[in-house]
């Protein structure tokens, strides 16, 4: 065994887990070598401080600390249905059937919001066969600038065609200055 | 026969809250040493112990009683986030304007406050040269394990600090037994040599 062997053997034989050989081998070189003994000696001299470092006492409030935390952690953990009887204090059966009446009402709203909305915006027959022409060359507002114009007529036609009409749209046109930043931005 | 970390788990995970606190109080010291040594950081040490059980508390219904050790799981995400804290702690120092202080510096300024309980005077045989002549040597001690690589630095405090078998720190560190061994052999010298100008101490 030469020092480079004995010196990966030194934590095997300080915990006594060598195999005969080895250990035969390793204390024989260990008794002629004079630079592996003193190396060996500071070896387990500074592994026996290092196992003597004193433990470091936690703080007082650690435990406090974290049970506190486990506690809003735990909170989070609740299940739905204990969230929200903690929240309306009324029995499960009860916050169930305020549920299903939401929802059906939910439901109810929904199938019929677009028939309801449909009788309060529909047009009157005089709107619909109002010329475009009195929108769109009129007096210019925001609001006509956008409208979609018909290809090709300058009027509505006085009945709604089956065919969808092509339109185009015309956007309002911006136009930028350049103003100087005297060399900052 | 389950320990008893396995049976306060189970015991846990079937809804008793105390189980858990009865965990956390076995394993806070061990758990907030390792963190300390590991870190260099006392306080800090205790924010990581307590994020460590959280995420335990957590990930409890993953827990197999019987199957993985209470001890290994803890350590095994205490050293996840010790990883983290190392990495973003070099990430702030790094972009920090005010970085004046060194390493050494500010590692001198932890190093108080883990050796105000050290250096204590334990009974009335108490000797300050004594004392000051340790606290010096544990000093040196801990600045040498601050400054060994990672793939050194957790198997040692693991075994020699924490005192966990080879098997154990092959589980956390995820190695094989081998590899396990060889690095803590290796992270021993390592600390000899950096610790040759303190051995008339010893």
């Amino acid at each position: 065994m030469n020092c480079l062997q004995a010196e990966e053997n030194f934590s095997a034989h300080l915990e006594d887990a060598l195999d005969y050989q080895t250990l035969q081998r390793f204390e024989s070189h260990i008794a002629e070598c004079t630079t592996c003994q003193r190396e060996y000696a500071r070896f387990s001299e500074s592994v026996k401080v290092s196992q003597q470092l004193p433990q470091i006492e936690p703080s007082p409030y650690f435990i406090p600390t974290l049970q506190q935390r486990l506690a809003e952690e735990q909170r989070d953990r609740l299940s739905f249905w204990q969230r929200l009887q903690g929240t309306f204090s009324m029995p499960k059966w009860a916050i169930s059937g305020v549920m299903v009446g939401l929802l059906i009402t939910g439901t109810i709203t929904f199938l019929y919001h677009d028939d309801w909305f449909n009788r309060e915006n529909q047009p009157s027959n005089e709107q619909i066969s109002t010329p475009r022409a009195e929108l769109s060359s009129g007096s210019p507002s925001l609001n006509n600038q956008f409208l979609p114009r018909a290809s090709g007529t300058s009027n509505f036609p006085s009945t709604i065609s089956t065919q969808p009409p092509q339109q185009h749209y015309t956007l309002k046109r911006v136009s930028y200055t350049t103003v100087s930043t005297e060399g900052g931005l | 026969m389950l320990e008893l970390d396995d049976e306060l788990m189970q015991r846990f995970q079937k809804g008793d809250e105390d189980a858990f606190n009865h965990l956390a109080r076995r394993h806070q010291q061990p758990l907030i040493n390792f963190i300390a040594r590991f870190t260099g950081d006392r306080d800090n040490a205790e924010d990581l112990a307590q994020e460590t059980f959280i995420r335990m508390y957590k990930a409890a219904n993953r827990y197999k009683p019987g199957r993985a050790q209470f001890k290994t799981w803890m350590y095994l995400i205490a050293k996840r986030l010790c990883m983290n804290e190392i990495r973003n702690r070099g990430r702030r120092d790094r972009f920090r304007v005010d970085n004046i202080a060194t390493n050494d510096k500010a590692y001198s300024a932890n190093d108080e406050q883990i050796d105000l309980i050290a250096t204590a005077p334990a009974d009335a045989a108490f000797q300050p040269e004594v004392a000051l002549e340790r606290k010096e040597l544990r000093d040196a001690i801990q600045k040498a394990i601050a400054e060994l690589p990672e793939q050194y630095r957790f198997p040692l405090i693991l075994r020699d600090i924490q005192g966990l078998s080879y098997e154990e720190i092959s589980k956390i560190l995820e190695l094989r037994s081998g590899t396990t061994k060889s690095r803590i052999n290796r992270a021993r010298l390592m600390l000899k040599d950096k610790l040759k100008p303190f051995m008339e101490l010893l």
